[in-house]
């Protein structure tokens, strides 16, 4: 009982520590005038079901690149999807013309760039590098 | 100078902004290399004989779109088909003017959404099995030229869109072993699509009226033409093809009731389909059914009903999937189905569809299926069985 008590805790703290590494914001421009915007929305941000923000501007999501920590973390987390499920789900809609996939732009300091320089535009970034160049409108 | 660096960088992030994320020029393709066999050549799946072959699962296509302004893009996109001897088709080239956010209106090319899988029929890549079950997916002509306008809707959790089309179909119809000129005027449909969760539906209709050219007797619906108008002859009461009707047949000539012959043609008669589809996806496993209902005024071509159900479990990169499908006639009441029964045209099969999907890496997947197909009915004669044996290769880039 002991034992199994003792690898729970283990089991517990290893899963913190991961998920606090792990922590991902989802940032917007300082002149975006939405403050906080929830996961569902979000999520129909990136997968092209709505093209614009709460406050009814536009929004252009960005994805950081293929592989990134970030990305897979957004994925599974907000999107609820693999990468393969997600490379199907964006085949089904390129190929009639009904969408394009968030551009592919880099890092987590090249995203914040982006994102800082341009009020429509949302994208993603590790928690550790957010600064007050941007501001967050999501954590998970 | 100072206005000069003061307007600069708003410029940029003016040009940075919408049009500059919306201009570029999107290239995307798609490519599917396939290889089958047919354990023996009785029977006939997607085009396959029992010498092998890598010609007819193979597929390219290459799309490019252009936001053209804030409103309107331009799509085109051309299709290699090696069931066709890779002659190029403009599969999909039309303007797409988006009056908002939801709302589409799109003229030109377009592919008719007469099934599930109907907008991305030939992207390998987005679905699990090789080819769409033929049984269901039994029309041999996918686009047709006109408009149409997408409205999409999102309330909640659930979202989708109701599409309307109108438009001509003018080209051949391809049997397989026969070719007909044909003219599918006022083309309209709709389809409409709901997403709630894991949970997906889908419901359409689409009429057309058809004109079809079975002139040339040495074709299989030109033969049935003339078949038509032969027993189309024999009066009420006669039954054609039993000894004692035959009998009666021989001392008549050319008295009867022609009226009933007169349906067996092409010549602006309604076509009706609709469609019906049930989708599920948890991100582990995942099911689709889809029934689906043809009924032609004409009564050269059967009414037939073709459904199929199929499941699927995603483990790791591999998805191993099993799919019944199946596809059967019915006559037409009174004097035209009995001219009908007379007739090579009656066809009834299923087939059991056995599948590996493996994403090896990022925008590929290799497939791995067999298909045993059953032909109860294959032209009004007993058909055969027979299992055909695929291998794929489907790439997005």
């Amino acid at each position: 009982m002991k034992i199994l008590k003792h690898s729970c805790s283990i089991l517990l703290i290893g899963l913190a520590s991961s998920l606090a590494n792990a922590e991902i914001s989802v940032i917007v421009s300082n002149n975006n005038p939405n403050t906080a915007i929830d996961q569902a929305t979000v999520g129909k941000i990136f997968l092209g079901k709505t093209k614009s923000f709460p406050d009814g501007s536009q929004a252009v999501p960005i994805d950081q690149d293929d592989g990134a920590a970030a990305r897979n973390a957004f994925n599974s987390t907000i999107l609820g999807k693999s990468s393969s499920q997600l490379k199907s789900y964006w085949s089904r809609l390129i190929f009639t013309g009904k969408g394009t996939p968030p551009k592919q732009s880099g890092n987590d300091a090249a995203v914040k760039q982006l994102v800082a320089n341009n009020p429509n535009i949302i994208g993603y970034v590790d928690s550790s590098v957010v600064d007050d160049t941007v501001k967050v409108v999501h954590k998970f | 100078m100072r206005t000069k660096t003061h307007w600069a960088p708003s410029l940029l992030a003016l040009a940075i902004a919408s049009p500059a994320m919306a201009s570029d020029l999107n290239i995307n393709g798609f490519l599917s290399v396939g290889a089958s066999m047919l354990d023996d050549n009785k029977a006939s799946i997607a085009g396959a004989d029992n010498q092998g072959g890598f010609k007819n699962d193979t597929v390219l296509g290459l799309q490019i779109q252009k936001q053209v302004n804030d409103s309107t893009s331009a799509t085109g996109q051309l299709v290699s088909r090696g069931s066709d001897d890779y002659s190029t088709e403009a599969a999909w080239a039309f303007v797409t003017y988006a009056a908002n956010d939801d709302l589409d209106l799109r003229m030109g090319r377009l592919r008719i959404p007469f099934f599930q899988y109907s907008d991305f029929l030939e992207v390998g890549y987005a679905f699990n099995w090789i080819r769409p079950p033929s049984e269901v997916y039994r029309v041999p002509f996918s686009s047709l030229d006109g408009v149409d306008l997408t409205q999409r809707f999102s309330s909640g959790s659930i979202d989708g869109s109701v599409q309307v089309y109108y438009g001509r179909f003018q080209g051949d119809f391809n049997t397989g072993t026969d070719v007909y000129a044909s003219d599918y005027r006022n083309f309209a449909g709709l389809a409409l699509t709901t997403n709630m969760g894991n949970f997906g539906t889908r419901l359409s209709y689409h009429q057309a009226e058809i004109i079809m050219d079975t002139t040339d007797t040495t074709t299989a619906l030109g033969a049935a033409v003339g078949a038509a108008g032969a027993i189309g002859l024999v009066p009420d009461g006669v039954d054609v093809g039993t000894a004692t009707g035959n009998a009666a047949l021989a001392g008549l000539t050319g008295v009867g009731d022609t009226s009933a012959a007169e349906d067996f043609n092409f010549t602006g008669q309604t076509s009706q389909f609709v469609e019906a589809a049930f989708t599920y996806d948890d991100g582990t496993y995942s099911a689709v059914m889809e029934w689906t209902a043809l009924e032609h005024e004409s009564s050269l071509f059967l009414d037939d009903q073709a459904w199929l159900i199929g499941v699927a479990a995603r483990v790791g990169d591999f998805t191993p999937h099993l799919t019944y499908t199946t596809e059967k006639d019915s006559f037409d009441s009174g004097k035209e189905g009995e001219i009908q029964k007379q007739l090579p045209l009656e066809s009834e099969q299923s087939s059991i569809i056995v599948g590996l999907r493996y994403d090896y890496d990022s925008g590929t997947a290799l497939k791995l299926e067999i298909q045993n197909n059953d032909e109860k009915t294959a032209l009004g004669a007993d058909g055969d069985s027979a299992t055909l044996y695929s291998v794929a290769v489907d790439v997005v880039f």
